[in-house]
């Protein structure tokens, strides 16, 4: 079977799907909050240099100049990314004022030259030093007390430092995230297990059912499969009963023809005359008729019943009983081996007339010595399923060379000599193939016929 | 010999009963399966011819109720169920050969001729004592080859007693096992019978064992 065409595997991809999707998209998001709060905080502190700086800058002459240095000591360690600094835009270099740790470097600002800016307004934005430290820059321009020329004030903090914290929340968001995913998977899958596990145990008991071990489903199940399971069984029901009906009439149809031609036959032995011959001669061949369509309809009748099982042993044992008492007088002890596991699966009234006529031929046959086996198969049709054999031997003369084929044949008798309507090998020959089974005729160890006859037993193959 | 024959349908069951007593056998029939089970019950029936498909009582459960009740005398099942199945039912209910509807008359009689051999332990259907030789098969009978002319009921008392070679054979059992149930019966013809037998074999076979009945034995046994 095709384990991705099942609905265990739909329900399952489908939910892994969807909470994979879901959980990468919340992971992105969880992971942009965070960094986007980082930035916040980093731009209220930034924001706070930023009105130190307005407070103590003022304008000496048409430069700027601080009264009084900032609190912070950040701002002059060299190069290390936390720098101020104020230019006029588009001024000239010796107006310029920047903090101790930007020594003579200057931090473009053209990044931030937008139309239209209203004054005051703050921008945020990502830049570089010199040595490579990701800067987080805030800026806002003024024009100072005296003057008309607008200033820039940019102040930037070192990102690098919060970038660890970024990727330290992010390795953080990823194991947990994974271990939800890898959880809600395990949840899907047991959940997915225990949801279908009552079809998997509508499926065995289908197969129970077809094996013959039961005959109706009788498992309790979810409202869901109740209904199937109640449809089901009230399709296994009818369809017993179909064939049981069906197999009724052909019997009382059989009892309703053969009194009746008993009687025609017996009436026209006691007269004699042309009539009388052309009545028993008409009888004779209606009772062949009758009975050869009789057994094809109650074959027909029969044919694939679910799930029939039967005991081989049952049937050889009651029919080697019945057949030593029919031939009482030939006094044979059939001698019979049995094989307790094997199962026929089939009709029990099948196996009894394929064994009944190979067991009567056999007492028709035999020089006092006959042979019952029951077994599985030595030789199985095919490795899909389990065989059995049923051999029934005797020590007659068997067969002649090519005279198997014949035997076989309907009404085909290659001995004229002793009573027989010449169905019995045909009907076995018939209803083994019917099972998918066949029939072989061969010599035996006794010295004459040996009939194999190889049919579909339960269990798998072995 | 006297024998049963339960068939539901009229006209079989003519024809049985008519072609078992052509055969030389007292009969009495029954149409349903309550019938035939009394009768069966109540009456010595040397063997009965049984149909399995009966109104009332179905013949299997004929068959299981006379043998529960220990009635052994020989059955010969007639049925239109020929399968296998339905002769094992058959043959487990107690029952001693069967032929399959629909049959040829002669089938039955030589298969009641046969149960009948069987019953009383003989191998052929010619049974013999001495010089007296009787084919059960052809109703012949002859003492060192010469053909003794027989009557039904003649032949009827003579085929018992060769049935039952060497028992001590009452009369009262005669009369039951030569007439059928509706016949007038009266012992002393009895002996007006075996008295003719007598004569006409012309052999001492027939002993009178006082006071208990018949006794049929070889006539070198004579003490």
């Amino acid at each position: 079977m095709n384990r991705r065409n099942s609905l265990a595997f739909r329900l399952i991809a489908a939910a892994a799907a969807v909470s994979i999707v879901l959980l990468l998209a919340a992971g992105v998001l969880l992971s942009s909050l965070f960094t986007a709060a980082v930035e916040r905080s980093l731009d209220a502190r930034l924001q706070a240099v930023m009105d130190g700086l307005l407070a103590s800058v003022e304008l000496d002459g048409n430069r700027p100049k601080m009264d009084k240095a900032l609190a912070d000591t950040r701002f002059e360690i060299p190069l290390n990314g936390w720098y101020w600094q104020i230019r006029p835009i588009g001024g000239a270099k010796d107006r310029q004022l920047a903090s101790a740790s930007l020594l003579d470097e200057r931090l473009p600002i053209d990044q931030f030259n937008v139309p239209d800016r209203a004054d005051g307004a703050r921008m945020a934005g990502y830049m570089r030093d010199r040595s490579g430290n990701n800067l987080r820059a805030i800026e806002q321009r003024f024009s100072l007390f005296g003057s008309k020329e607008l200033y820039s004030f940019l102040v930037t903090g070192n990102f690098d430092e919060l970038e660890a914290e970024v990727s330290a929340f992010n390795n953080a968001l990823i194991a947990v995230l994974g271990l939800l995913g890898a959880g809600v998977v395990a949840a899907i899958f047991f959940q997915v297990r225990f949801g279908l596990r009552p079809l998997s145990g509508l499926q065995a008991e289908l197969t129970q059912i077809r094996e013959g071990k039961q005959d109706r489903i009788s498992g309790d199940y979810p409202v869901e499969i109740q209904t199937v399971t109640d449809e089901l069984n009230l399709l296994l029901e009818s369809n017993t009963e179909i064939i049981e009906r069906a197999r009724t009439q052909v019997g009382n149809l059989a009892h309703a023809l053969k009194t009746p031609l008993s009687v025609l036959t017996n009436e026209a032995g006691l007269h004699g005359g042309p009539l009388a011959r052309k009545v028993t001669e008409q009888a004779g061949i209606m009772r062949d008729q009758v009975s050869m369509y009789l057994d094809r309809a109650r074959r027909a009748a029969r044919a694939h019943t679910i799930g029939s099982v039967c005991d081989p042993n049952d049937v050889v044992k009651a029919l080697v009983r019945t057949l030593e008492r029919i031939h009482i007088e030939q006094g044979i002890k059939v001698d019979a081996s049995y094989d307790a596991q094997v199962r026929f699966r089939g009709e029990r009234q099948d196996l009894e007339e394929m064994v009944g006529n190979l067991l009567d031929n056999a007492f028709k046959w035999n020089a006092g010595r006959i042979s019952a086996t029951v077994r599985p198969a030595r030789a199985p049709i095919d490795n899909r399923i389990s065989w059995l054999e049923i051999i029934v031997a005797d020590n007659g003369s068997g067969l002649p060379d090519g005279g198997a084929e014949i035997a076989m044949q309907r009404g085909k008798r290659l001995d004229e000599t002793k009573p027989g309507s010449g169905l019995g090998l045909n009907i076995v020959f018939e209803t083994a193939s019917m099972y998918g089974g066949k029939l072989s005729l061969g010599r035996s160890e006794l010295g004459g016929l040996e009939a194999v006859l190889t049919l579909p037993a339960v269990g798998s193959a072995g | 010999m006297r024998l049963l024959v339960v068939e539901d349908d009229p006209d079989l069951n003519r024809q049985l009963v008519t072609a078992l007593s052509d055969a030389g056998y007292a009969v009495d029939s029954a149409t349903d399966g309550e019938e035939g089970h009394f009768l069966g019950d109540t009456e010595p029936y040397d063997a009965v011819i049984l149909d399995l498909g009966l109104p009332v009582m179905d013949g299997v459960s004929v068959l299981e109720a006379w043998r529960r009740e220990g009635r052994a005398m020989p059955v010969l099942i007639l049925t239109a169920r020929d399968r296998w199945s339905d002769k094992v039912a058959g043959f487990d209910a107690g029952a001693d050969d069967y032929v399959a509807k629909p049959f040829h008359m002669e089938e039955v009689l030589a298969r009641v001729r046969a149960l009948l051999r069987r019953a009383s332990g003989n191998a052929s259907s010619e049974l013999s004592c001495g010089d007296l030789v009787v084919d059960t098969a052809g109703a012949r009978v002859t003492v060192a080859g010469n053909a003794i002319k027989l009557t039904s009921l003649e032949f009827r008392l003579l085929s018992y007693m060769m049935h039952h070679k060497g028992k001590v054979i009452s009369r009262t059992e005669l009369v039951e096992h030569l007439y059928d149930q509706d016949f007038d019966r009266d012992s002393n013809t009895i002996e007006v019978f075996v008295g003719r037998v007598r004569k006409k074999l012309g052999i001492h076979v027939l002993k009178t064992v006082r006071g208990l009945g018949y006794c049929l034995s070889e006539p070198d046994e004579q003490a």
